[in-house]
């Protein structure tokens, strides 16, 4: 935040002719965003119906609230892969309490936070106790968490009655509340969408207003100087991690409440949408670090793509060719067009 | 030093491409422009005047929710689908949610918020869209649903489904007939998949008349279904001699157990039952020696634009059931060689029942047939 340099004071700034490019990296992102909005919004009816605009929001929701996670863990310079399988792991959780238990969606909640939080402290654990590089930590919680989460059921998709392992009916359901998680509205906006507002104001308010959250963005920046300052910088990237798994988790419930299922392939295509969305976030404004309301802009982005090409009739294959072009073009922002270079791009990581 | 070595390479390299262009398979003579296999539909005009809301000229607006378009099946389902629609002049916006449910959910609320008229619901969990389908008919939209369990949950739905228990019947009877009563079989199955489990019960009753010994039942569901069941089958038969037959209801399951049967050398006296029928299927079966006799079977394509008519006839208020089952069609390996064919547009062409061309139609609605 220190050195935003001069783009906002021109006649500070020597290098005058690179004022377009000053304006495109930091606003080119926002303009893209909106200029697809009102094509799709000019050229497709079913576009502009409002519950369009909410259904895209909601689809949105779940990989921001990921996202929101994976830019915690890149402010501290690192990255977790296994916030896909967390998700998918609170999918099952809560399934399992609900329907195999009988247990109301309060204690689902909480189970799934607190293993959420367990996988985030397994990962500092891994991470900062161990010292094993982030991503290949995260990695192989990935692959456990994915495992593991199919043991107690058996590799199965939990419904309600199905057959139990001493054969006797799963008897409960998901609860009425719990499914309220993703279908209600607070007023005409859907709860998942509050959420992420909630969690969006809440990690930014954390990153940048706090001095628990600067210094997080310090040990990210350069772990060794804010050693030498004084900064436990084990501890920040603990705490970013713990974070994570919670926001995944979070993201999990959102998922397990839209399924209204124990599907185990929840969550599965989850991961590769939150780290792109998070590094798209970089760009968002110039900033080349990761950011929160970046990271919330990115997931939006996604949202309208998907949703435009979808409705413009565009295969599913054609949709990812596009969700790569937009991280390219992110990056060529981050990295080509920037006089700044971000130094948080995870390939700096290992 | 680096040009003799820049030079080998380039040798070896030319020698490589030698070898690659001898190696090229002989694909025989081209196929005569016309002959190739097509899925474009031919059109079967409407006799009669169309019924409301197709008289107005303006094309309807349907959405199709699909769990996965991927896939050769999904991909044949779709394009009927997708011809029958347009034959029928309907704008079908299609919605693919790449296998994810979540995905699905919000499809299907952005489908119900687009303003079409109708829905078609193709797979899915019951859990996930049931709810959604109760507002979509809520919002006075019609909604036709495939091979997704809702009769429970959303009474008012139209349930469309391949009729798995018709396709066991008949490839069971035709076993029955070729090995008579009383034989020690195999039996390959994946329980807990709902056509598959429609087919097990068929299977029961089957053994249970003809008086069939089923000396192993294996099978199990992975992402490499042919490779692990042959796997499977193949250490089934290696603890059992003197089987007559084995029947594998689905063709993943049916290729694994083809494989088995090949490896072990038994293929002079076990003959193979199966269920569905792909490219890759027909020449499995006409290879020389197979073991996979007969298959029974439904055209996707076929499917797809049948689903779609059901969706026209529901609109015009004509459909008069709530469930409409599509009937299988028996293809044996006697056929095939006999016929000569290579792939699904000639099996279609001897087999034009195939094509469905009589479930759920009215004289106003343009039947397609590929």
């Amino acid at each position: 935040m220190a050195d935003e340099n001069a783009a906002g004071n021109p006649a500070g700034n020597p290098v005058a002719r690179a004022g377009w490019r000053e304006v495109a990296v930091r606003y080119g992102f926002i303009a893209i965003t909106v200029a697809l909005f009102v094509y799709f919004a000019g050229t497709e009816e079913s576009f502009r119906q409002p519950s369009t605009l909410f259904s895209m929001l909601k689809f949105a929701s779940v990989v921001a609230i990921l996202g929101l996670g994976v830019t915690l863990t890149m402010v501290v310079g690192g990255l977790d892969l296994s916030v896909g399988a967390v998700a998918g792991m609170s999918v099952t959780i809560s399934a399992m309490t609900m329907v195999i238990y009988a247990q109301v969606g309060g204690v689902a909640i909480a189970l799934v936070l607190l293993a959420g939080a367990l996988i985030g402290a397994v990962n500092a654990l891994l991470i900062v106790v161990l010292k094993i590089p982030d991503l290949l930590a995260t990695l192989a919680s990935m692959f456990v968490v994915m495992g593991l989460k199919l043991v107690p059921v058996d590799g199965q998709s939990v419904s309600s009655g199905m057959t139990l392992r001493d054969g006797s009916l799963a008897r409960g359901r998901f609860t009425p509340d719990f499914l309220a998680i993703d279908r209600a509205f607070l007023g005409p906006v859907p709860v998942p969408v509050v959420i992420v507002g909630v969690l969006a104001v809440a990690t930014w308010f954390f990153l940048t207003r706090t001095r628990w959250g600067r210094l997080m963005y310090a040990v990210g920046a350069n772990p060794e100087a804010s050693r030498l300052a004084g900064v436990r910088v084990g501890r920040y990237r603990a705490l970013a991690y713990v974070l994570c798994g919670v926001f995944a988790a979070l993201g999990g419930l959102i998922l397990a409440s839209r399924i209204g299922q124990g599907d185990i392939s929840a969550g599965n295509s989850l991961l590769l949408d939150a780290v792109a969305v998070a590094l798209v976030g970089t760009s968002v404004l110039g900033l080349g670090k990761p950011n929160a309301w970046g990271t919330v802009l990115g997931a939006v982005l996604v949202g309208i793509l998907i949703t435009g090409l979808t409705i413009k009739g565009f295969p599913y294959y054609a949709q990812d060719i596009v969700k790569g072009l937009v991280l390219l073009l992110a990056l060529l922002f981050s990295f080509t067009m920037s006089r700044r270079r971000s130094r948080y791009a995870p390939a700096a990581v290992i | 030093m680096k040009t003799p070595l820049a030079r080998t390479r380039l040798a070896a390299l030319a020698v490589l491409t030698l070898l690659l262009a001898a190696c090229s398979q002989d694909l025989g003579p081209e196929p005569a422009p016309g002959a190739s296999p097509s899925e474009t539909a031919g059109v079967q005009a409407a006799k009669g005047p169309a019924p409301a809301p197709f008289d107005t000229g303006q094309p309807v607006k349907i959405a199709l929710v699909q769990n996965s378009g991927a896939g050769d099946y999904f991909q044949q389902w779709t394009n009927g689908a997708r011809q029958q629609a347009s034959a029928l002049k309907i704008d079908m916006q299609v919605y693919d949610a790449q296998a994810d449910n979540a995905r699905q959910a919000t499809d299907m609320q952005t489908a119900i918020g687009s303003g079409v008229k109708a829905i078609i619901v193709d797979h899915g969990q019951s859990d996930t869209m049931c709810p959604l389908i109760n507002d979509a008919l809520d919002a006075g939209i019609a909604v036709v649903i495939y091979d997704v369990e809702i009769s429970a949950c959303a009474p008012k739905a139209v349930e469309t489904a391949q009729n798995d228990a018709d396709l066991a019947r008949l490839i069971l009877g035709k076993m029955a007939t070729d090995v008579g009563k009383g034989q020690p079989v195999g039996y390959v199955n994946v329980l807990g998949i709902a056509p598959l489990d429609r087919r097990h019960a068929v299977w029961e009753k089957a053994v249970a008349e003809n008086g069939w010994d089923q000396r192993f039942f294996v099978g199990k569901f992975t992402n490499a279904v042919a490779t692990d069941n042959a796997q499977l089958v193949d250490a089934a038969l290696k603890a059992t001699p003197g089987i007559s037959a084995i029947f594998a209801p689905y063709d993943e399951l049916t290729k694994g157990t083809v494989s088995a049967v090949r490896q072990n050398g038994r293929e002079g006296e076990i003959k193979i039952y199966g269920v569905d029928i792909s490219a890759a299927d027909i020449e499995i079966m006409t290879a020389p020696g197979s073991p996979w006799v007969a298959t029974a079977t439904t055209d996707p394509n076929a499917i797809g634009a049948a689903v779609v008519r059901t969706t026209a006839l529901e609109l015009a208020k004509a459909l008069t059931s709530r469930e409409v089952v599509f009937p299988g069609t028996l293809v044996t390996q006697e056929f095939l060689l006999e016929k000569q064919i290579k792939n699904l547009a000639e099996l279609r062409k001897a087999i034009p029942e195939l094509n469905m061309t009589t479930v759920s139609t009215a004289d106003w609605i343009p039947v397609v047939s590929f």
